[in-house]
């Protein structure tokens, strides 16, 4: 990450975070999504998608969530019950990683809004691997109706 | 009316296809693609059908080609004239928007989008085509 983005205050980083999040929730699922403390108890089968930012700005989103809160953001995405096993389910959470990354590099100044950021990875292997890369982390936590999912940045 | 959507999400292609029906366009056709490559050979098999495409949407961040390269390629091959493009993405940079529009679109959303951005972005497009 460059040097004049290592200098932006960390609530500065949350609070786009947070806005972007809220964002594609009132936008994209017509639901409020709130911010919660501490980090999300892990879940089995938890599923996982990846952005990564390259350019001006290096770096990674790490969106986590549980089978039942990709189920229900598949739903509320598509306005339709998702079936078991669909394959609807782990696209809905790569889109919704891919917004909030996306939502989130849009509200940087220049030139860290110039990064690029690439078609996200969805796994259910965990995040081992994943988040060891970078320094620099900032985890959170988030709520819909109940439905609880994680957020890392990394740079 | 027939329109083409591209994008790598089936989720999104499902979404964006629903905000043109809440739109009130009255879709008899959606044609789908999951990236450039796809799209093209969707419009290279889609010539000279007696109902044409009247609208694209097309994201840009897709693997195999991206949807600047698709409008590259679609302006050199002469494909779809005349029809309007619409770019749906979370990239919304301008540079990126810039090189959209000298690449043939005509109008730009970003992701996340509600609705009613979709008809106001679009429905002026399609009165003028």
């Amino acid at each position: 990450m460059p040097a004049t983005e290592n200098a932006t205050p960390q609530n500065e980083i949350v609070n786009r975070l947070d806005t972007a999040v809220s964002e594609v929730f009132e936008m994209m699922l017509e639901r409020s999504c709130d911010p919660l403390d501490g980090d999300v108890t892990i879940v089995d089968g938890r599923i996982m998608a990846r952005i990564q930012f390259t350019g001006a700005i290096t770096g990674e989103c790490i969106l986590y969530a549980s089978q039942a809160t990709a189920e229900v953001t598949a739903e509320a995405l598509l306005g339709a019950v998702s079936q078991p096993c669909d394959p609807m389910v782990d696209d809905a959470i790569g889109e919704l990683c891919n917004m909030i990354a996306g939502g989130w590099k849009n509200k940087l100044e220049h030139p860290q809004a110039s990064c690029l950021i690439s078609v996200p990875a969805v796994t259910r292997e965990g995040l081992i691997g994943l988040e060891g890369k970078f320094g620099t982390k900032f985890s959170r936590t988030y709520s819909f109706q109940g439905n609880v999912f994680g957020i890392l940045l990394a740079f | 009316m027939r329109a083409l959507i591209i994008d790598d999400s089936a989720v999104m292609r499902k979404v964006i296809e629903r905000a043109l029906r809440q739109a009130g366009l009255e879709l008899t056709e959606v044609l789908q693609a999951s990236n450039g490559e796809e799209a093209l050979q969707a419009l290279r098999d889609d010539g000279g059908k007696p109902h044409p495409l009247s609208l694209i949407l097309s994201d840009i961040n897709m693997p195999i080609m991206d949807g600047l390269q698709f409008l590259e390629q679609r302006r050199d091959e002469k494909l779809a004239v005349g029809v309007p493009v619409v770019m749906i993405t979370t990239e919304g940079s301008e540079p990126l928007v810039l090189r959209a529009i000298s690449a043939g679109a005509q109008g730009y959303i970003c992701k996340p989008f509600t609705a009613e951005q979709v008809k106001a972005r679009v429905l002026p497009l399609l009165r003028v085509a």
